[in-house]
């Protein structure tokens, strides 16, 4: 469980977070939604402490993240995975050495323990026969499963996806999707997904928190938003004639 | 100066794992002394070819004998030219290959990576980088010495504007090693300078591919300047 409480940001002066206060639970995928500058990827940040923030706290079960020394917040690090938009594979490693990293640097297995995980890890994002691609020879959906495969590869207790459908065809957001919910509930992790495609909420919500103007403005689950008097997410949700359709339909 | 600080002090961490950082130096050494070593090469044999053909032409005077034009050439090389010019042009080579490559890695949220995997990036990535250039560089320049003298024979033997004996006694006449510890001290200075100022505005690249490119640029030109203003300093101190 991660548990966030009061927690504002601004950036020279512009308030782009406030007071927001979110519990996202464990065994569950997480979405946050809010359209583009609402600060959903801050919020995220500012949670595994990229940013840090103005004021407030995040706490990581029963460790208050933001109050942690470098060397405490990097052993709770090690427990985190993150799939980032853009993907963040190291271009100057092949794909069996992006996923292994972690690995090297913090686990104690040997050459062969390593490499089975990888595999493993590889396997399970359904990608196999690319371990010694490097990330600029394989396309942008078999990118996104290798920054899976490498989030997952130290069995983390908390899984962070920003916009993981980003650049995908429909296809392969779903497949996305339901590789992420899967492995959550394979290993009971708590999951944060920032998103704002409608499809995945509809699909993988659990439990949706909607940020707006900084703020969070809306909380529930991908039943309930559909039936939402909330305007601004209302708004949100039915900007698409299909989400409209779909709506006219579920009533 | 302050920022500058506070990243050399996260750089100058223990490593994580020895064995990755062992690994990584060797990798560096290949890249930034290795690679560079072809460069040096041909600079520093025109630069000896050149100071002798200067040298020769310009003693008109009888009084001044052949063998001042080695005498120069070692002296020239020794002191000024193979540990600063060289250190100038691996700030323009290997300074701007570090920025972009370490700004790359911030606009792409690699270093982010990094750090979500509770690895300290400072270190991960520059640590390795100042370590090779401080290792590598004091024997590159080395190297460039010899390479400028041998210019400067093949130039007297190719020309016949000084005979070769005369220009081997030059070079031989008054040696003192103080000069290349004093080349080497440098090096070792410049070494630093070269790596770090690089990293630094790579680290905190802000933007896309045109921040990148900017801060490269800053790159090359704040060590070179500071490479110049050092070099001043440690001659003050060392030669005066």
């Amino acid at each position: 469980m991660i548990k966030i409480e009061n927690v504002s940001k601004a950036f020279n002066g512009e308030q782009i977070l406030s007071d927001i206060n979110v519990t996202y639970e464990k065994g569950k995928t997480n979405l946050i939604i809010g359209a583009s500058g609402s600060g959903k990827s801050v919020l995220t940040k500012c949670t595994v402490g990229l940013i840090k923030p103005d004021s407030g706290k995040v706490f990581f079960d029963d460790r208050e993240f933001t109050s942690l020394n470098t060397q405490e917040r990097q052993e709770v690090r090690t427990e985190i995975g993150m799939l980032f938009q853009g993907n963040a594979l190291f271009d100057s490693l092949t794909i069996e050495q992006n996923v292994m990293f972690p690995l090297q640097m913090h686990s104690s297995m040997n050459a062969e323990e390593m490499k089975e995980r990888v595999d493993f890890c590889l396997k399970r994002v359904q990608l196999e026969g690319v371990n010694h691609k490097y990330p600029a020879e394989i396309s942008g959906g078999m990118q996104k499963r290798v920054a899976l495969a490498r989030a997952i590869a130290m069995k983390p207790k908390y899984l962070f996806c920003d916009e993981p459908n980003s650049g995908l065809d429909p296809q392969t957001s779903i497949v996305i999707d339901q590789l992420i919910s899967e492995i959550t509930k394979e290993n009971d992790m708590t999951t944060i997904i920032v998103t704002h495609d409608m499809n995945s909420v509809m699909e993988i919500g659990e439990k949706v928190i909607f940020i707006h103007k900084g703020k969070k403005w809306w909380e529930g689950d991908s039943e309930t938003i559909l039936t939402t008097d909330n305007q601004e997410l209302s708004d949100f949700v039915f900007a698409s004639s299909v989400m409209k359709r779909l709506a006219r339909s579920s009533k | 100066m302050g920022q500058f600080s506070i990243l050399m002090a996260r750089t100058f961490k223990k490593p994580e794992k020895m064995k990755i950082f062992y690994r990584q130096l060797m990798f560096e050494i290949d890249s930034l002394g290795i690679g560079s070593l072809g460069i040096i090469a041909i600079i520093s044999f025109f630069m000896g070819a050149v100071i002798t053909i200067q040298t020769a032409s310009n003693i008109d005077s009888a009084l001044i004998p052949a063998y001042t034009v080695g005498f120069t050439v070692r002296q020239s090389m020794i002191l000024e030219f193979a540990p600063t010019i060289i250190a100038l042009i691996l700030a323009g080579k290997v300074g701007s290959n570090i920025a972009s490559e370490i700004g790359t890695m911030r606009v792409s949220e690699q270093i982010d990576a990094l750090e979500i995997m509770g690895i300290n990036s400072a270190s991960y990535l520059i640590l390795p980088k100042i370590t090779a250039a401080m290792l590598i560089n004091p024997f590159l320049v080395i190297i460039s010495m010899f390479i400028g003298m041998a210019g400067g024979y093949l130039v007297s033997w190719g020309t016949g504007m000084i005979p070769t004996s005369e220009y081997i006694y030059g070079l031989e006449y008054d040696f003192k090693v103080f000069s290349v510890y004093y080349a080497v001290i440098k090096t070792i200075f410049f070494a630093f300078i070269i790596t770090a100022v690089p990293s630094y505005y790579g680290y905190f690249t802000k933007g896309g591919s045109l921040a990148v490119g900017a801060a490269s640029t800053k790159a090359v030109v704040a060590s070179s300047i500071i490479i110049l203003i050092i070099n001043y300093i440690l001659t003050q101190l060392l030669l005066v």
